[in-house]
């Protein structure tokens, strides 16, 4: 059993549980793909936290708040303070959270909820609060994951029931 | 077989930030982007994800897993979930490749007018308004999928294995999407 079984209800020996064994690729490419957004070798200055902390309020933006708890233990393994729960909790940002922070936070929230919308202004603003060219990339796989990964876990709740 | 003889056009793609430069690429990002002295021609797609080597690597062998493994869902039918999630997300560029492949694997360019034509609410014929109102909900608001679209799949003769590499197949595109529109946008193939 792995993360997205227990998430998506599946049962030990299912039908469904032994057709994901048949897809390993699938199974251990998405935890592979996990730690290299999550934990990876080279954070380029995202560290851990935070992105655990970005992960868990997109999880909840998508609706999934039982995969925002697995990212909010993240969190608290790795240290947590005021800053990252505020972030974890899908809630406004302390006011004196930092313009870097701020502008992580602005663009996870917009391609989570709105990618059609995004255009070079939203780059062009990741640049402005300091974000290196590897930091852009870095936040957007890591987007980009947590919202595969929630739908992953949507569609495979609903097709476990079934026959 | 299909009367519609509505084409697709190739598009290419530019980042909104600098990719990275072959001839100053670390090992790492070489590997990555599978440089050798044979082949350095590399797309700016991969330059730009290049930034984060370990990313890129990991996402790409997901993907090609997702898209091309053998048996399960046709291969059509996959293209099919891609073009859906990138009508979704406006991602022209994945649109555009997608609808193209889809159309060599299953000769069905009148799938892909409606689409371009007039979007994805159909009506199309049922076993593919079946995939593509699944593969929309679950691009647009993975919160309302439910159980009577996936019977929907069943009832219209796909497998529960070829469901997940359906499930799977639209949700590696909410992640390509993810990037290809927001990290960059198309452009013409000839104005490059």
């Amino acid at each position: 059993m792995d993360q997205i079984d227990i998430l998506s209800g599946i049962k030990p020996g299912s039908e469904l549980y032994r057709i994901r064994r048949k897809r390993p690729d699938y199974v251990e490419g998405t935890e592979l793909c996990r730690q290299t957004v999550l934990e990876p070798g080279h954070g380029f200055g995202i560290g851990h936290a935070m992105r655990a902390a970005l992960a868990a309020r997109m999880a909840r933006l998508i609706g999934r708040n039982d995969l925002a708890r697995t990212y909010d233990l993240m969190v608290e393994e790795a240290g947590g303070d005021e800053t990252l729960a505020a972030i974890a909790s899908a809630a406004g940002l302390p006011a004196d959270a930092d313009i870097f922070t701020q502008a992580l936070v602005r663009h996870a929230d917009l391609v989570t909820k709105t990618p059609r919308n995004n255009t070079r202004a939203d780059i062009e603003r990741l640049e402005a609060a300091g974000l290196s060219n590897p930091q852009i990339i870095a936040l957007s796989e890591l987007i980009a994951f947590v919202n595969f990964e929630a739908r992953v876990i949507v569609a495979l709740e609903a097709l476990e029931p079934v026959a | 077989m299909s009367a519609s003889r509505f084409k697709v056009k190739a598009l290419a793609w530019a980042p909104y930030i600098e990719p990275v430069d072959v001839a100053t690429a670390t090992q790492e990002q070489l590997a990555a982007m599978q440089v050798t002295p044979s082949n350095t021609k590399v797309s700016p797609y991969v330059r730009t994800l290049a930034h984060d080597p370990e990313s890129y690597v990991a996402r790409t062998k997901l993907f090609n897993a997702i898209m091309y493994a053998k048996g399960g869902l046709d291969r059509a039918e996959r293209e099919l979930g891609a073009l859906v999630a990138s009508a979704v997300n406006r991602c022209v560029y994945c649109a555009s490749v997608h609808a193209r492949r889809y159309v060599e694997l299953s000769d069905r360019s009148d799938v892909v007018e409606e689409i371009y034509m007039r979007g994805l609410d159909g009506p199309f014929e049922p076993k593919i308004q079946a995939i593509v109102d699944f593969c929309r909900t679950l691009s647009e608001t993975p919160s309302h999928v439910g159980q009577d679209q996936v019977q929907a799949l069943r009832d219209h003769g796909l497998s529960k294995a070829e469901i997940v590499d359906l499930i799977h197949s639209a949700a590696i595109f909410g992640w390509a999407n993810r990037l290809m529109h927001t990290l960059g946008h198309s452009t013409p193939v000839d104005g490059r």
